[in-house]
């Protein structure tokens, strides 16, 4: 039965996805940047529309629903899964209101009238049958690949606008994002750049090999020199983990000092984010924000198991702190986070 | 785009699945041995549960992550239960990437037994990693994989075995005593030359032959941890099916090494500085890989992972390593203060201090208890101002209002205790009568509640293993259920004696085997002399001996030297006199008889002087006897088995101790050695 293996073949896929985000996740000192995390994942549901048996838009959703909660469970410091899952939903709901003939601007505008007068979720709507539908959903999600591919050449093409000559930024860590945004300005402008090295992972130091074989001057330094060294610095330009729904960052630990550094000497904070990394989740308590590793890479030997040794990954940013956020369409201040939050997810999807 | 990354990962699967087979791994279920002895009886090792997941989730998570597809679980002692359990696993799912064989026997009697059958069914198809059931690790072994592969292509089918180490030096909190091990390795090549458990030895021998490797990077290493990961090819299963006298590893790591010359097999080694790597072997081993695994040591392995993918075991992690499974309730006032981890539907009353401790689900703990690094399984009762410290408290058992439970005390299922009673450190209760190495225990009541328990001092030396073995008679309580120690148990505990033992045993197996091989060759002569037998077979007895019991050739000899030395002695007492006992030993009879024998031993120089060497040692030991040593030096030297040469180096070399310096100056003797020169200087001057 070619179904069955279609179906069998589906489940496997969906498996070793899950296995792989356990045991490797993304975030500090992973292989794996997030943009590829969002690839896969939009991949994967794209062959979940496919293949998967469904009848009708409501169903669909709830089979990605479905997934979407065992894979966010599966890594919940990656947000990027949960993020594209959202914009998949939302893809199904246009495309469903689309079919059937009413305007997306409509459907969108949540007045409170209409909250009012609808009454019962909109659910119920999904259960019309199109034989469209799914080819439109699969075209739509092709488009948000094409999107995700072009991400980072979005971005790093709007850093001429911020790098200048003869400047001095400073990063930490490795962010993908940045390296093409300080490359990408190397090409036309001169300026130096200083690394803080990002300690335990030490991610800097692979940040400033990869930047001097661009001919960028760059100095790597310690992540307790941040403070010391801000004041030579014009711009700080780092990347993040996640956007959070404040307009706050959960970005790799050692940005919180880095960020409050920077606002001591009045230093602009720019944030390179592409938009998948925006997410709905609002920070309760800072800890939830952190990844804790393997104490390993903080201690080599045991010492007496009455020392305790943590090794959190993620630091939590306030959104006050930050200027700037450079995405794939734009730059945008952190009051206007919750704009795009809008735009790009659909409120009922918020919580999967 | 979508449709090239789906290509791209594709035919790299193709490629790979044609370039290699799927890695295979035999996971052993059982330890053969009875440490944990008596939770062991009721519950197999491989499901005792750490940090509220069975640890032989922990050893295929491990496989799995490493890439393996194939595995094949081997078990004995309640095969049954781990079949259950692997079955209720997602191990068994019909998408788990690593597909489980389970594979049961009542004849498994230890890891030989096992990798025989796994010879015998011809499971394996290549390079295929061993582990045992109770491997907690995260270690990236691919790259030792790869090193292992290669080796193997360089040099078709020499390097057998790959075994995987984690430094870690002395003090070490993973390092467990019973585990020291000391390797020698050629530096650049990474082979082991010499491999020895260094548990209570205060001399360590190495054979000189590893020294003439021939190669110049030379390390003796005593900061690794075996990790009990090996890798292994075909070939491994084969050796056990031809060598039907290897129990364990260790035997076959020594076999090996020791037959290196004449099989050809060569084993490597693979240090790993990160990643964490330990079996948990006994109760100590337990309580450190336990608190490893909370303080996330073992990332990705965490407990808030949930990699087993059991329904509702995912918790919260929060700060101070503190994880809950849903549905916890905490009574007013109660702290867990760091490194707790709490199961599911657990109640927990009011004022508790909890710390570095682990909670199985469904317990009730009543008010102002106070724990530390207790180890509590499921379903278990606590009343109110309890007081556990550093035990383990297995399934099913209650523990009343007021109980005190000191360090390294273990309760076994189902047992109940209290209330109001302090166990000593090291108290272990089971519902189970201990068997009868245990019997020699006096039985004491000490309280006058059903619960009485008897003690076994014995034991109580510092080392790992001591956790005491005691018992509860309460056949009042529960008829039926003690005193008939069951038959079965005896599989877990079998081979393992040694294993077993040797926190009370210093002496390590191996100068076990030098024992039984001299008693051994003291039979073969006392034979060969009853029934005439021939020098030739004798020698071939010898050497069949010689590999039976792993023993080197230059041991061998000294053992031989010495045997046929102290022959008179076993034959008519120790008492007899010089002059009986050179009668007894030279005439023609005994030492002409036994020549071919020699000779066919004492053929280098280097051989002569270790033959004299081991004669010093033995007329060392009887001082009476010395006038002996000159007849016996004597008749050698006429039977053309030592040369004079090589007794005038033996007696010109400068000796250590008084004693031997003594013999030196032995009368006869210094006589004999002034015939000697003189014999020599006439046959020169005859020349």
């Amino acid at each position: 039965m070619p179904g069955a293996d279609k179906e069998t073949d589906l489940s496997e896929r969906i498996e070793s996805f899950l296995s792989e985000l356990k045991r490797c996740g993304s975030g500090a000192g992973s292989l794996r940047g997030s943009a590829e995390t969002a690839r896969e994942t939009t991949a994967l549901l794209r062959r979940i529309t496919a293949q998967a048996r469904w009848g009708n838009a409501g169903e669909l959703m709830e089979i990605i629903r479905k997934e979407g909660r065992r894979m966010t469970a599966a890594q919940p410091s990656e947000t990027t899964v949960g993020n594209m899952i959202r914009r998949v939903l939302k893809i199904i709901r246009e495309e469903y209101a689309r079919s059937r003939g009413s305007s997306e601007e409509t459907d969108q505008q949540e007045s409170l009238h209409k909250l009012l007068t609808s009454g019962g979720s909109s659910e119920d709507n999904f259960r019309q049958h199109f034989t469209h539908l799914k080819a439109n959903v699969i075209e739509a999600i092709n488009e948000l690949l094409t999107e995700l591919e072009g991400t980072t050449d979005n971005i790093s093409m709007q850093a001429l606008e911020h790098i200048h000559s003869n400047e001095v930024i400073m990063t930490i860590g490795r962010s993908r994002t940045v390296e093409a945004f300080l490359k990408d300005a190397a090409r036309k402008r001169k300026f130096h750049v200083i690394v803080a090295e990002c300690a335990p992972f030490c991610q800097g130091h692979e940040m400033a090999t990869s930047l001097c074989k661009e001919d960028i001057e760059t100095t790597v330094i310690p992540d307790a020199a941040i403070f010391a060294v801000m004041s030579r610095v014009n711009k700080v330009i780092i990347g993040t983990q996640t956007v959070l729904a404040n307009g706050g960052l959960r970005a790799v630990n050692g940005t919180h000092t880095l960020a409050l550094a920077a606002k001591h000497h009045s230093t602009p904070l720019i944030v390179c984010a592409p938009m998948f990394k925006l997410s709905p989740q609002v920070p309760d308590t800072p800890y939830n924000h952190t990844k804790l590793k393997s104490v390993d890479t903080i201690l080599y030997i045991h010492i007496l198991s009455k020392v305790n040794a943590h090794c959190p990954v993620f630091d939590y940013v306030p959104p006050e702190l930050i200027t700037l956020f450079i995405s794939n369409i734009g730059g945008n201040a952190p009051s206007y986070i919750y704009r795009l939050m809008s735009e790009l997810y659909h409120p009922e999807d918020h919580e999967l | 785009m979508a449709g090239k990354a789906g290509k791209q990962s594709r035919p790299r699967k193709a490629e790979k699945d044609e370039e290699e087979q799927p890695l295979q791994a035999v996971l052993v279920a059982d330890s053969f041995n009875r440490r944990f002895f008596p939770i062991s009886k009721d519950q197999p090792r491989a499901l005792l549960p750490l940090a509220n997941v069975s640890m032989i989730d922990y050893t295929l998570e491990f496989l799995t992550s490493t890439g393996v597809q194939e595995t094949f679980v081997f078990c004995c002692w309640m095969s049954s239960k781990i079949k259950e359990h692997l079955q209720k696993s997602k191990w068994c799912r019909p998408t788990s990437p690593n597909v489980v064989h389970v594979i049961t026997s009542d004849l498994y009697r230890s890891l030989g037994d096992v990798l025989r059958d796994v010879d015998a069914k011809a499971l394996v198809r290549s390079d295929f990693l061993l582990v045992y059931g109770d491997v907690v690790s995260n270690i990236d072994v691919s790259q030792a994989l790869q090193e292992h592969k290669q080796r193997r292509k360089m040099e078709k089918n020499v390097s057998v075995m790959t075994m995987i180490f984690k430094e870690s030096p002395p003090g070490h909190k993973t390092r467990c005593e019973d585990d020291d091990i000391i390797v020698a390795m050629d530096g650049k090549s990474k082979r082991i030359l010499h491999y020895q458990r260094a548990q209570a030895l205060k001399k360590l021998h190495f054979p000189m032959n590893i020294f003439h490797s021939g190669s110049d990077e030379f390390e003796i290493r005593f900061d690794l941890l075996d990790c009990h990961i090996s890798i292994c090819s075909p070939q491994v299963a084969e050796l056990f099916t031809d060598n039907f006298d290897y129990q364990t590893k260790n035997d076959f790591v020594r076999g090996l090494l020791v037959n290196e010359e004449i099989l050809g097999n060569q084993i490597h080694m693979h240090v790993t500085k990160d990643g964490y790597g330990a079996r948990v072997s006994n109760l100590l081993m337990y309580d450190t890989v336990s608190s490893d695994t909370i303080r996330r040591w073992i990332y990705p392995i965490t407990p808030e992972a949930n990699f087993a993918d059991q329904e509702g075991q995912s918790c919260t992690h929060s700060r101070h390593n503190v994880y809950r499974e849903p549905g916890v309730s905490l009574g007013h006032g109660s702290q867990m203060e760091e490194n707790v981890l709490i199961g599911r539907n657990t109640v927990i009353g009011a004022n508790c201090t909890i710390s570095n401790t682990v909670i199985g689900a469904n317990c009730v703990i009543g008010d102002n208890v106070t724990l530390d690094r207790a180890y509590i399984w499921n379903r278990v009762h606590i009343a109110n101002d309890v007081k556990v410290k550093q035990s383990v408290i297995c399934d099913n058992v209650e523990v009343k209002h007021g109980v005190v439970l000191n360090e390294q005390c273990v309760l076994a299922y189902n047992v109940v205790v209290g209330p109001d009673i302090t166990l000593q450190e090291g108290t272990v209760l089971s519902m189970h009568h201990p068997d009868e190495e245990d019997d020699e225990d006096e039985d004491e009541f000490l309280s006058d509640d059903d619960v009485g328990y008897s003690k076994d001092k014995t034991k109580q030396k510092g080392s790992c293993s001591s956790y005491l073995i005691m018992c509860i008679d309460d056949d009042i309580m529960f008829p039926g259920l003690a005193l008939n120690p069951d038959p079965e148990s005896d599989s877990e505990s079998e081979v393992s004696e040694g294993s077993h033992d040797l926190g009370s045993h210093p002496a390590s197996p191996e100068l076990d085997d030098v024992k039984v091989f001299q008693n051994e060759v003291h039979g073969t002569l006392q034979r060969g002399l009853d029934e005439n037998i021939s020098c030739d077979n004798l020698v071939l007895e010898i050497n069949s001996l010689k590999y039976a019991y792993n023993i080197s050739l230059k041991e061998v000899m000294q053992i031989l030297i010495r045997v046929v030395l102290e022959f008179p002695f076993q034959q008519q007492g120790a008492q007899i006199s010089t002059a009986q006992y050179s009668s007894h030993l030279l005439p023609v009879s005994l030492l002409k008889k036994w020549a071919p024998v020699f000779k066919n031993y004492v053929k280098r120089p280097q051989d002569q002087m270790d033959c004299l060497a081991s004669m010093e040692e033995v007329f060392l030991e009887r001082e009476t006897h010395w006038a002996a040593l000159v007849k016996v030096l004597m008749s050698v030297y006429q039977l053309e088995i030592l040369e004079e040469e090589g007794i005038m180096r033996w007696f010109k070399q400068s000796s250590t101790t008084g004693k031997s310096q003594q013999l030196r100056r032995n009368q006869g003797l210094l006589k004999f050695i002034q015939w000697l020169e003189e014999a020599e200087e006439s046959s020169e001057g005859d020349e």
